[in-house]
């Protein structure tokens, strides 16, 4: 069936979404790291909404990828934790931004075919014989 | 989740951290009262010891601000357009006030006070590069440019009643700003990307 054809075409041309930078807890870690040199875990937690546990986790996840480098030292008797996205962080997540943005608009551009499709179907049933 | 949104988070930070605008606000205020030599400020070590004052409740502001919202650092490109904003402001501050009203031959010597009005320019070019330009910016700038530029300083050097306007715009931003502020960081009920 062509209509089934084309569904499964565009999804073949559709890009593969990074599944470690999608998770909208560190799609919003990474975007808030890549415009500043380094931030603390307490701004990180503020900016997020996230709970420290859940920050904790998706920082370590995160660390591990090799996507944001993370320094703990003591200042003044208190541990300070320091975030700083790596250059691959900054790569994947400014790629994964790109491929979202590309998404939009093509589900955009689709919405806007089709209308325009039921608007010139529905016009030339209205046309007298 | 707006990509633009999250990346002006840090701008926010860094702009509308109002409460420090207290002290600075004061500082305009305290420059007036220096100049006019009002009442204790005929001493010098009154002014000195109000700066002193001032800075430490800037030290203290800027502290609490670290310990309840933590910090972030600029990237090295930002601190050099701050850098650079900053050495453009001074200098349309410094000329445009000379340029506007002053003893100098090319001076358009316009019955106006000229620093509320270039500073309320300024302020607002800063805020409005910076990413964190905010409807009570217009206004309270606004207001101070339209003070400012009205043709009614005639007379003396309105320099000093111009410090306090400054100095009351950028106390009253100050407040207005912090508030904002404590929109954007303040504890969520509920954490909208919680997982």
């Amino acid at each position: 069936m062509p209509e089934l054809e084309g569904r499964a075409s565009s999804r073949r041309s559709m890009p593969e979404l990074d599944r470690l930078v999608h998770e909208p807890g560190r799609l919003a870690i990474l975007t808030l790291l890549s415009s500043v040199a380094d931030a603390d875990f307490l701004f990180l937690q503020r900016a997020t909404g996230l709970t420290k546990g859940n920050l904790s986790s998706h920082l370590s996840k995160l660390e591990e990828a090799g996507l944001v480098r993370i320094d703990k030292r003591f200042v003044r008797k208190k541990p300070q934790t320091t975030v700083t996205i790596s250059r691959l962080g900054r790569e994947r997540t400014a790629r994964h931004w790109e491929q979202l943005e590309a998404l939009r608009d093509q589900a955009v551009s689709a919405s806007q075919a089709s209308q325009s499709a039921r608007r010139s179907a529905a016009s030339s049933r209205v046309r007298p014989a | 989740m707006e990509r633009h949104q999250l990346e002006r988070t840090a701008a926010i930070y860094a702009h509308l951290r109002g409460a420090l605008a207290i002290p600075a606000g004061g500082l305009f205020v305290l420059a007036a009262l220096g100049n006019e030599q009002v009442g204790p400020f005929r001493h010098d070590w009154v002014f000195l010891a109000c700066l002193a004052a001032l800075g430490g409740a800037y030290a203290l502001i800027a502290r609490a601000y670290r310990r309840h919202y933590g910090r972030v650092s600029p990237t090295a490109e930002q601190q050099l357009r701050s850098g650079a904003a900053l050495v453009l402001a001074v200098t349309v501050v410094l000329g445009g006030s000379l340029l506007l009203r002053s003893r100098a031959g090319w001076s358009l010597d316009l019955p106006v006070n000229a620093i509320p009005v270039t500073f309320a320019l300024v302020m607002l070019a800063a805020y409005a590069i910076g990413g964190a330009l905010r409807p009570h910016h217009g206004i309270v700038y606004g207001t101070l440019f339209v003070a400012g530029a009205l043709p009614v300083w005639h007379g003396e050097d309105p320099s000093n009643a111009g410090l306090v306007m400054c100095g009351a715009a950028v106390i009253v931003c100050g407040v207005l700003d912090h508030l904002a502020f404590a929109r954007t960081f303040g504890p969520r009920e509920q954490p909208a990307l919680d997982a």
